[in-house]
């Protein structure tokens, strides 16, 4: 059992919170960007629900061609997903394995904390970076998916991208508040 | 040396989205790339050994071309069209009544069309060894799919951009159902037809449901080109008799592939005939029909939306 | 190097990784890409952004945020509590009928909603107190709804079973109906099992003269009570009967039947609890943004993951090994479980599929098991690792809901409802058509 899955199924997990004042800005900063993206996120996941709704009825009740909607509920759902990894990073709410964590005395288990978001970092670093790349081969050759509707992919890429830079950054947040909190106390 | 030989032995992967099975049995397309292997290390003496992933086990299916491409994958006997949203060029792959028999499509590699198509898919670092064109029929659980008057109001799934294009200027309302969802959505009635090829209409047991087939024996509305390809920088990275065998195998199973494509044409007739299924085979004047269709809409489209897709249209009716 | 060293090190690498504590999704990724880095080409980094987006960009795996949804949407209304005491007072001249009540109720919710958890709060928050104030013991009244909140991944629709099926490439829609026919099976067996303990429990408070105890008491409900208690559950069974027309009638595809669920929920929760202004909606959308967020990233990452391992023969090398070992089929299925059994002290039901899809398979589809009776015995088994102890995710949210019943009340409350877990895994093994039986009849074959 994590922490991550108790807050979320008690729903008790509560604002992030920065100790260091000297990254009270930033931080400030980066909430209120995570705030707009989830009220956007949230549009989005009830749009694919209305998008799908569309579909089934058109071509059921009107006999009407069902092409794009698939499609388009991916790239909402997609882009909801992407985006809003950073805000739940803030919340401490991809899940993770606590269980040796709980055993630690608190000073090691802070520097654990640090070194597990040291290796999350670097991954979500790499996988922005590739994301981007992949973003951009998809703008110059001008790539479209499969359907006949055939929208540009280079959309639902930047979701990716941008998400994933987001969720690297808020990370990178969370360590920084973590030494710089550090060098105050010590 | 034994141990030389082993230094210098090469595994190459080949993967690919059908089912899996052995050298004599199972989906041809499969066997296509097992053949293929065998031989490769039998006339190399080794020095290229393979390893094959069936059914999109190394990576989903789309994934394939952009991974050739880079050169994370060796090889793959990919559908030509799925690489239409990066090379658009690829949709002829699948254009609806482009080719509409099997002469015609074993013609296109030595064709003009088939040196333009290498040249393009070379540029984007893809190399076509083996040219496989398969027919695709048709299964309804509704009214028999002949001709373009019979799809009006009809739930069909077509399978690819321009199918689609001209199924709904015929007046049907297309289905995007994915493949494994197939059964289910023809069972509840959610599509009323499919367009496939004859091995998949095989291996998805469509005639358990199915009331017509229309059988592409002779001539179809439907080829879909299905090759096995290599990634340039891996087949440039062989040896010169390395590259040379690899190119004359790949050859050579094209009589395999072709054989084993137009069998599967004779066995789905006689599957779903023995299971009760009303089959019809798919007549010249139908295709002429919806060639009507299909100039009006997919190859209209084509041509407007992809650079010198004019030309191309005009290099393959040439053929 | 074989491919044996390399699986025992990627298997090392990753257990490591996890129990550092690193989230399972960047865990996941992280192994893969440092995998990639020392034993694959270079190219092979060129591809992860791609090979994760083809992964998510499957309209099948996209409906998980949509179930979620549509759970998020009744839970975190009060359609539980409302569902509950209407069964309630259906059920009252039962013996132990207020737990049979709880068990249905959770049966009801577990078909409207695709997480267990989810279930399990939205009954036991009114249900365990309930219970309680009737006299049912504390771990009676716990075993009850963290038991039957696991009937959450079994009864469709279920986010577990959309994993399943796209991982064994078999159909959702008969997946989801192979579930139903053990999950009514569950729901006997809780039930009768409530009605014994109650009457246990009852007939101890007659003899230790405990003749004020509320189990004693009787219950009425005038039929104007019970018809009034209708109109507000009335709106759910038309959500859940619709829903079901709409997939099995060939009206919608299964994810067109999840954007309807979803969709109509919601304005099922506006209608029936005047849920009308935004900030009414706003727990139920961010609810649903962190569960699915969680889930799809752990779902793209494991992607990654499996295609490494695909990669460097681990996977293919394994499910020959386990062939190899020319196990009886049913050697080979005990042996299967009880790793998935050992795997549920520590993993949550999704990444168990994702990790051992690969691997497990092959030899069971050589050894000719059917993948959807299977995809069903190994639901029930997760089932079991959601309640045993000393992890389970229900027996925290039952924690949570009554913090005052003691660990280990709420332990030995949920043991009886394990053993009954094991007696359906058995009788799905003895008699698969309880799993197989309705997907036939319908589909055919
Ligand atoms: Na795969
Ligand atoms: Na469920």
């Amino acid at each position: 059992m994590s922490a991550a899955e108790r807050n979320l199924v008690l729903g008790s997990a509560g604002e992030p919170v920065l100790r260091s004042p000297a990254l009270r800005t930033v931080g400030a900063a980066l909430a209120l960007v995570n705030r707009v993206v989830v009220v956007l996120a949230a549009i989005a996941l009830v749009a694919a629900g209305v998008v799908l709704t569309h579909e089934a009825v058109v071509r059921y009740a009107f006999h009407h061609p069902a092409d794009w909607q698939d499609e388009m509920a991916v790239f909402l759902l997609v882009g909801a997903t992407f985006m809003s990894a950073a805000w739940v990073q803030a919340r401490r709410g991809h899940v993770a394995i606590d269980a040796v964590a709980e055993l630690l005395p608190p000073a090691v288990e802070r520097w654990r904390r640090f070194v597990a978001d040291l290796a999350s970092f670097g991954f979500c670093a790499f996988f922005s970076w590739k994301s981007w790349t992949l973003w951009h081969e998809a703008w110059v050759d001008g790539m479209v998916t499969q359907s006949s509707w055939a929208p540009p992919l280079w959309i639902p890429y930047s979701f990716m991208a941008f998400g994933m830079s987001l969720l690297s950054v808020q990370i990178l947040l969370q360590l920084l508040d973590f030494l710089l909190r550090d060098g105050e106390l010590g | 040396s034994r141990l030389g030989w082993a230094a210098e032995a090469r595994t190459l992967k080949i993967s690919h989205q059908f089912p899996g099975g052995t050298l004599e049995e199972g989906d041809f397309r499969d066997r296509i790339t097992r053949r293929f292997a065998a031989e490769v290390e039998k006339r190399t003496g080794g020095a290229l050994k393979f390893e094959i992933y069936p059914s999109s086990s190394l990576m989903k299916t789309l994934a394939q071309f952009s991974a050739l491409r880079k050169g994370a994958l060796d090889l793959s006997l990919y559908p030509l069209p799925y690489a239409g949203g990066e090379v658009p060029e690829a949709n002829l792959g699948l254009m609806p009544c482009l080719v509409t028999s099997y002469e015609q499509g074993r013609k296109w590699r030595n064709a003009e069309i088939g040196q333009e198509l290498a040249r393009i898919l070379d540029g984007k670092g893809v190399k076509l060894l083996t040219w496989i064109w398969q027919a695709g029929g048709t299964a309804s659980r509704s009214g028999a799919v002949m001709t373009p008057d019979d799809v009006k109001g009809m739930k069909i799934r077509g399978g690819s951009r321009e199918m689609d294009m001209m199924l709904k200027a015929a007046g049907a309302a297309v289905s995007t159902i994915p493949s494994n969802e197939l059964y289910a959505g023809m069972q509840t009635g959610a599509v009323d037809a499919a367009i496939t090829s004859s091995t998949s209409l095989i291996s998805f047991k469509l005639e358990e449901l199915a009331k017509h087939l229309t059988v592409p024996r002779q001539h179809s509305y439907w080829f879909m080109m299905e090759p096995l390809m290599m990634s340039k920088s891996v087949f440039d990275a062989l040896t010169p008799d390395q590259q040379k065998v690899v190119e004359q195998v790949g050859l050579e199973m094209e009589d395999f592939g072709y054989k084993a494509a137009q069998e599967d044409d004779a066995r789905v007739a006689e599957i779903y005939g023995k299971a009760g299924v009303a089959t019809a085979d798919m007549t010249a004047d139908a295709v002429k029909r919806w060639t009507e269709i299909a100039r009006e809409t997919a190859w209209k489209d084509f041509a407007d939306r992809v650079k010198d897709g004019a030309r191309l249209l005009k290099l393959a009716e040439q053929v | 190097m074989g491919a044996l060293e390399l699986g025992l090190m990627y298997g090392a690498a990753t257990f490591g990784m996890l129990f550092a504590g690193i989230p399972i999704a960047f865990a996941l990724g992280l192994v893969a890409t440092l995998f990639m880095v020392v034993f694959m080409p270079a190219a092979a980094l060129d591809t992860v952004a791609q090979n994760v987006y083809e992964e998510m960009a499957s309209i099948t795996l996209l409906t998980i945020p949509l179930f979620i949804l549509k759970g998020a949407a009744i839970g975190k209304s009060r359609a539980g509590a409302d569902l509950y005491s209407a069964l309630h007072a259906w059920l009252h001249r039962v013996p132990g009928g207020l737990g049979v009540a709880n068990v249905f109720a959770c049966g009801l919710f577990a078909a409207m909603a695709g997480s267990s958890p989810a279930t399990c709060s939205a009954i036991g928050s009114a249900g365990i107190p309930e219970m309680r104030r009737r006299g049912y013991s504390g771990g009676f009244a716990a075993g009850i709804i963290a038991a039957g909140g696991t009937l959450g991944i079994l009864l469709p629709p279920s986010i577990t079973m959309i994993l399943y099926a796209v991982a064994a490439e078999q159909s959702l829609g008969r997946l989801f109906l192979a579930g139903i026919g053990p999950g009514i099976l569950m729901v006997v067996l809780f039930a009768t099992y409530a009605v014994l303990r109650f009457r246990k429990e009852k007939r101890l408070a007659l003899e230790q003269g405990r003749l004020d105890s509320p189990l004693l008491s009787e219950e009425r409900f005038t039929t104007r009570e019970k018809l009034s208690s209708l109109p507000r559950v009335l709106p759910f069974v038309i959500l859940l009967t619709g829903v079901m027309v709409a997939l099995y009638g060939g009206f919608a595809t299964p994810s067109e039947t999840a954007g309807l669920g979803g969709v109509l929920a919601l304005a099922l929760v506006a209608l029936v609890y005047g849920a009308h202004r935004l900030d009414q909606f706003g727990p139920m959308l961010t609810a649903t943004l962190r569960e699915s967020t969680m889930l799809m990233m752990i779902i793209g990452m494991s992607l990654l993951y499996s295609y490494v391992m695909s990669y460097l023969h681990i996977s293919q090398s394994a499910a020959e090994a386990i062939v190899a070992l020319k196990l009886s089929r049913w050697v080979l299925l005990a042996a299967i479980l009880l790793m998935v059994v050992v795997l549920g002290f520590f993993l949550p039901p999704v990444s168990i599929i994702l990790m051992t899809a690969p691997i497990i398979l092959p030899p069971l589809r050589a050894a000719g098991f059917d993948l959807i009776w299977f995809g069903v015995v190994m639901m029930v088994v997760m089932e079991m690792g959601l309640i045993h102890p000393p992890v389970g995710l229900n027996i925290f949210v039952i924690k949570n809901i009554a913090p005052d019943i003691p660990l280990k009340d709420v332990i030995w409350g949920v043991m009886p409802f394990v053993g009954l877990i094991m007696l359906c895994v058995l009788l799905l093994c003895l008699a698969p058509g309880i799993a197989t039986a309705l997907p036939g009849w319908v589909y055919g074959g």
